[in-house]
Order: C-alpha cells, then structure tokens, then sequence
C-alpha cells in the first residue's frame, strides 16, 4: 500500500532542493573569473544578477521549509528528477539575459543540454559568444557530469532496479546525505585530475597545430572540460573540426573514452587494482560494441564509396563512432553531411551506439555497457539453461570490481530499464516525424537526445518548433536519469493529484 | 614551523599507485585506438585486394 | 551600434563587388558531393587561423556555417581580425577547390584556395555594460547578502540552524 503524500514529504524534498540551490548559486560566479580575465565588463552584472536571484530564492526556501523528516529513497529519487529541471531554471538565465540564445526557452534548452552532457545547442553564434558564456557552457557540462556520477553511486543505486549500479566501497546502509557528501569529494578529485590532464595535453596540442597561446590555452581547458564530461559542447561552431588535426582529434578520443569509464572502474584503478583493466566485464563491452560499431561504420562508408583511404575512414567513421558511443557529440563531420551523405544504414548504426551508450556510473548516457552485458549475459543463459537437464543448476556472473552473480533481480532491472530507453526512443521519434522530418533523422536526433550524446541531423537549430524543444528538453532529463527517476516523480505528482496532500 | 624540502621521487613513491592508474587507463584508450586504426587499415586492404 | 555599422559596411562592398556568384556555405556542406572537386567561390568571416608552416587554416563563417580554408601562409597574415565576441573578423574572399572529402587533410571537408582576399577589414566592437543591468546586479547582490545573513540570523535565534559544514551530514 502506498502511502499518501504528506506536506512534509513536500518539504523535505524542497528543503534540499534549496540547500543544493546554494552551490548552484556559487558556480554562477565562476565565468566572473573568466569575464575579468577577458575584461568583458558588461557580461559581469548577469552572472551576479543569475547568482543574487539564486542565493535569495533558495535562502528562503531553506527558511521556511526546515523539516525533521528524514531522506527516504522516494524523497532521493524525486531530488534527483527535480534538481536537474531546478538547476536548468536557473543556470538559464544568464544565457538568456545575455542575448546569447534566442529566448528563454531556448536557454533552457542549452542548461539542460549543459547539465546532461547532451551537447545539442540552441546558440545561434557560437563563434561570437563572450569568452565568459561559451566558458560557463563548459563548465555546466563538467559539473552536470560530476553530479550524474554522484545521483547514480548515491541514489539511483539505491532502486532495486539498478542495483547493479551501487557502488563497490561504500557502506550501503549509510545514509544517503552524508553518503553524497564523501562521494562526492572522491568524484570531484578523480574528475579534476582526468580534466587538467586533458587540458594540459590538448593546450599542447592546439600551440602545436598553430593556435596562438591564449586560443590554445582556453580551447583547451573548454574542450577538456566537454570531453571528461562527454558533453560535446564547444568553443566554436565547427566543433573538433575547428582545428583540422589528427592529434587533436586522437587526444579528444582518449579524454571521452576515460569520461566514458565507470567512475568505480577508475577508484579501483587509481588506487591499485590496474588489473581491473582486464577484468572489467563493462571495460570488455564497452571495447566489443565499439570496435564492432567501427568495423560496420567504417565497412559501410568505405563501400559506399564516400571514403577510401584508412586514415580517412580513422579520422571520420572511428572518431564519430567513438564520440557516439561515449554520448560524446563531437563531430569531424557536418551534420548537413550526415543526414544527406551517409548511408542511412550508417545512421541507423549510429542511432543504435548511441542508445547503448557509456559505461555506468560515467559522464555518459544511454543503456550502459553493463547492462548490455547483463542483457547479454542474460540471454547466454537462458540458452544454456533449455540446454541442459532439468536438475542442473545453470548461474552466470560478471566482474565489476568484484566477481558479482547474475540473478533474475539483477537482469529484470537491466531489461527493464533497456525497455524504457526503446520507449522513449519510439515516442522521439514519433513526435520529431510528426514535426515533418524523415525518419533516419527522427531517429538519429531523437537517439541523441535520449542517449545525452549530443550528435545532430541538423534537426535542433533555434529555429525548431517550441513544442519540439520542450520534447527533447524532457527527452534529455528522461535519458539523463534513466528514467526511473523522472516516473517516480510522475508517481508523486499523479499520487498528490489523486488523493491530495495530507498535513 | 620549516618548510619540507618537496623531493620529487618521494611525492611519486607515495602516488605510485594514482599515476600509474593514469597511464594505464590512458595506454587502455591508446590499445582502443590502435585497434581501430588496425581496422580501417584491414578494410581498405580487404577492399583493395584482386 | 559598431557592430551594426560593420556589418552595413560589409553588406555596401558585398553589393559593390562584381556580380560573381558565391556559393554559401550551407549549400557547399547539403551538396558537398555535388561541389566536390569544383572551383568555388566563398565568402564569410574570418573566426579562426592557425599556422602550418607555409601554409595555414583559416576558418570563415558565413552566417550559418564555418568551412575550413587550406591557404598560403602569407595570405592568412594579410588578416588583420579574427571574429570574436569583441572583433568583427575581416571579411574574405576565397576561389579554390572545394573538397568534400580531402584526402590530404584526413577527409576534412575545405577549400583549397587559389585565390584569397580580404574584402573588408574587420575591427572591435565595443560592449559597454547595460546600465539597467549594473543597478539590477548591485541592488540584487545587496538584497542577496542581507537575505542570507538575516534569516540565518533568524534560525540561529530559533535554535534552529545547525553549524556548517555539518549542515550537509
């Protein structure tokens, strides 16, 4: 029996909602240091105004919502679906404000495309945006990567349907506050070091390929900060194309595919246990459905004729599959020429790559490689089991971290979350079709939303119907959480509605 | 209170492991990369091949 | 308002120069095998450069789409303004070979440029801070700060308030 809403559920779950409010209203002064550096004086009064507006709303919340009730898993998951939609609300506005998008709207749109590392933008003049917005855009992007990482160890979890996404070190009975405190740190320094790394290496890179020093240096860390987050967000309009480099391009491959990597993967990893590398059944997908997606992209193109030489093949069908299945959104290649060139059994593939996505607990989106081996895992099994004789006793497992055995709880949650992203990829579809656009492009855009990789068809460009906006903003939280986050506050809502809020 | 004098190898020895872990999940994206690249090379070959 | 009288500018040369046509830059990427291997002529704003030696990229933009420009060293030094948030990039002509997948730059979709001028200079733009927006920012900071203190103030008199940073355990 479920049990009807109270005012203090409300409160409990708005109390934090400010409290993290707080921290928002904190990262809305970062791009400041960066307006000073490039003395854009007149960008300076909106991120203060965006900062003001945040501290003033949350502080009063905090006031008069103190509550005694503790934190259960169906406050958590609620806070996990609200705060992304609270987060965009406000990180917005100094988009808008700033002129640097069309409409309000339309800022919306790019916050949460900053927040779910999504990468599809609504900015119609990325080459002209101040130093301090198009900066702010990368770093929305790195800490919505941090805290995806955060939500799913912490809180996501903690839902029997994905608990094979707990993370292997931490007391699961502790209580969920303090538990996305100390996470938290360990993310944060993990993230840091992988995002400094990068941006020294594409800084290098970018002096290297005949960028002037400052170019290099602030493309570096904006880049850097997209590809740990594999965000896809850039700071020009061509994208990695901007610089016309095999080495840039390489380095970028090798930051979205360490962002692309389970952060339990990394904690084992950083702390010892580099045998992990080998072990890791979700490392091992990961490598399969990727080579594999290369070997169909690239044998496609290079029969169709639109490339003929390896490096050719390299540089367009391995980096736009790499940037596709890491939920990335990189391009080296036009969108235009997508939808019009490519063979739409490439897009099709693509589509595919981008709904399996990265591997769990990672800056990306998607299904998840370990659930793509369970699935898999699941079905092996299966097989094996009709097999056999009736009396034996069939069991599999994988390694993620530790040896773990696959039980009928474990896959049911993997097939049933699976079942959830095909949903929502038939729904985008449908919906961007009725809009007036094929289907290979439908698809292709509606995968990239769901799957927060950010790729485009051309179909998201400001001009789009709002109505379409709105989908894909949804869309976009939908993937980002995995949806199970987002039909537990469709359950609150619909609870509340139904038997009303009791004191 | 004096300052410690920082000693490079040191400050190595005792992030051994952290390091470490960096390169090898960045040899682990280099293995990636080569295999892709030995891919498109076999492609083209196959292709090519009377 | 400078930003306006460049782009007029712009727009008064474009209008002045002989009617060749030139293909936009949405056109040469939606039909790049059409154009492949075709001379085309290009125009647009210059928003990156990077040096390669003896040669060297320029990126141009033309409204809706940025397409990379393989050219001659001296050519790219003849730009005097890259477009950014505070420059108007020169406006560039360039005449060369349209690739839609360049073989000698990795499959890189660019022109190579036989011909490179600069039509119109760029210059900077001046960005002078709203006045509206300065006083919203000054009395809202204010308000902020007093918020914060006051009703923490409050809760600390109720008894209410717990010590940061233990706030968040």
């Amino acid at each position: 029996m479920i049990p009807a809403l109270e005012r203090e559920d409300l409160k409990v779950i708005g109390f934090n909602l400010c409290k993290f409010g707080n921290i928002v209203g904190f990262l809305l002064l970062v791009p400041i240091i960066v307006a000073v550096i490039y003395k854009e004086f007149d960008i300076i009064p909106h991120f203060l105004i965006a900062s003001s507006i945040t501290f003033i709303l949350c502080n009063v919340g905090i006031h008069f919502l103190q509550t005694k009730k503790e934190m259960e898993l169906k406050h958590a998951l609620c806070f996990a679906a609200l705060v992304w939609i609270f987060s965009m609300l406000l990180a917005a506005l100094p988009l808008w404000s700033t002129g640097s998008v069309n409409s309000y709207l339309d800022a919306n749109f790019d916050a949460m495309s900053g927040f779910t590392t999504t990468g599809l933008t609504l900015v119609p003049d990325i080459d002209h945006l101040p130093y301090s917005v198009n900066f702010y855009r990368h770093f929305l992007q790195f800490v919505g990567g941090i805290g995806i990482i955060v939500v799913s160890l912490t809180i996501l979890a903690r839902s029997e349907i994905s608990s094979v996404l707990a993370f292997r070190g931490e007391a699961r009975d502790m209580g969920i506050r303090p538990n996305v405190v100390r996470t938290s740190r360990v993310i944060l320094g993990i993230a840091i070091t992988f995002m400094v790394v990068g941006a020294v290496l594409f800084t290098i890179a970018g002096i290297k390929e005949g960028a002037d020093v400052g170019t290099s240096i602030f493309d570096g860390l904006n880049y850097s900060m997209s590809a740990y987050g594999t965000g896809g967000f850039t700071p020009h309009s061509q994208s990695v194309l901007f610089y016309h480099s095999a080495l840039y391009e390489i380095i970028a491959v090798i930051i979205i595919l360490i962002g692309a990597f389970n952060f339990s993967f990394h904690f084992a990893v950083l702390g010892g246990r580099r045998r992990e590398i080998f072990k890791n059944t979700e490392i091992r997908t990961i490598f399969i459905t990727l080579i594999i997606s290369t070997l169909i992209i690239a044998g496609l193109l290079l029969l169709s004729g639109i490339y003929s030489s390896p490096d050719v093949l390299f540089r367009k069908a391995f980096f736009q599959a790499a940037s596709a299945h890491t939920a990335t959104g990189f391009g080296t290649v036009y969108p235009a020429q997508i939808s019009a060139v490519w063979p739409g059994a490439v897009l099709f593939m693509m589509s595919l790559i981008m709904i399996l996505g990265t591997c769990a607990n990672s800056t990306g989106g998607g299904i998840k490689a370990i659930r793509v081996a369970v699935i898999g895992k699941s079905f092996i099994k299966e097989i094996k089991k009709a097999l056999s004789p009736n009396s034996a006793v069939v069991t599999a497992k994988f390694h993620h971290i530790d040896d773990v055995p696959l039980t009928d709880t474990i896959a049911r949650g993997a097939m049933l979350i699976a079942l959830g992203y095909v949903l929502l990829l038939i729904a985008g579809t449908t919906i961007t079709m009725l809009h007036g656009y094929s289907m290979p492009d439908s698809m292709y855009e509606t995968a990239s939303a769901v799957g927060n990789v950010g790729l485009s068809s051309g179909i998201t460009t400001p001009a789009m119907h709002g109505l379409l906006k709105a989908t894909y903003i949804f869309l976009l939280l939908a993937g980002r959480l995995e949806i199970t986050a987002v039909l537990v506050l469709m359950g609150f809502a619909i609870l509340g509605l139904r038997r009303g809020i009791k004191k | 209170m004096g300052l410690r004098k920082f000693s490079l190898i040191n400050f190595l020895k005792k992030n051994f492991n952290f390091i470490a872990g960096i390169f090898s999940e960045i040899g682990l994206t280099l293995l990636i990369i080569a295999v892709a690249m030995l891919i498109c090379l076999l492609l083209v070959f196959i292709k090519s091949a009377p | 308002m400078i930003r306006k009288a460049c782009f007029f500018a712009v727009i008064l040369v474009l209008l002045m120069i002989p009617p060749v046509s030139a293909e936009s830059g949405k056109e040469l990427v939606e039909n790049s095998r059409h154009f492949d291997n075709n001379m085309v002529t290009f125009r647009g704003e210059v928003v990156g450069i990077l040096m390669r030696g003896d040669y060297a990229w320029v990126n141009v933009l033309d409204n809706e789409v940025a397409i990379g420009v393989w050219c001659r060293a001296n050519d790219a030094k003849g730009v005097s303004f890259v477009g950014d948030y505070t420059h108007i990039g020169d406006t560039v002509e360039v005449v060369g070979i349209f690739h839609f997948a360049c073989l000698e730059h990795g499959g890189d979709l660019d022109i190579h440029a036989e011909n490179f001028t600069v039509l119109v200079s760029g210059g900077a733009v001046e960005r002078t801070p709203n006045l509206l927006a300065v006083f919203l920012s000054a009395v809202l900071v204010a308000l902020a700060i007093f918020t914060v203190f006051w009703l923490r103030r409050l809760r600390k008199e109720r008894g209410e308030i717990v010590p940061w940073p233990m706030s968040w355990t």
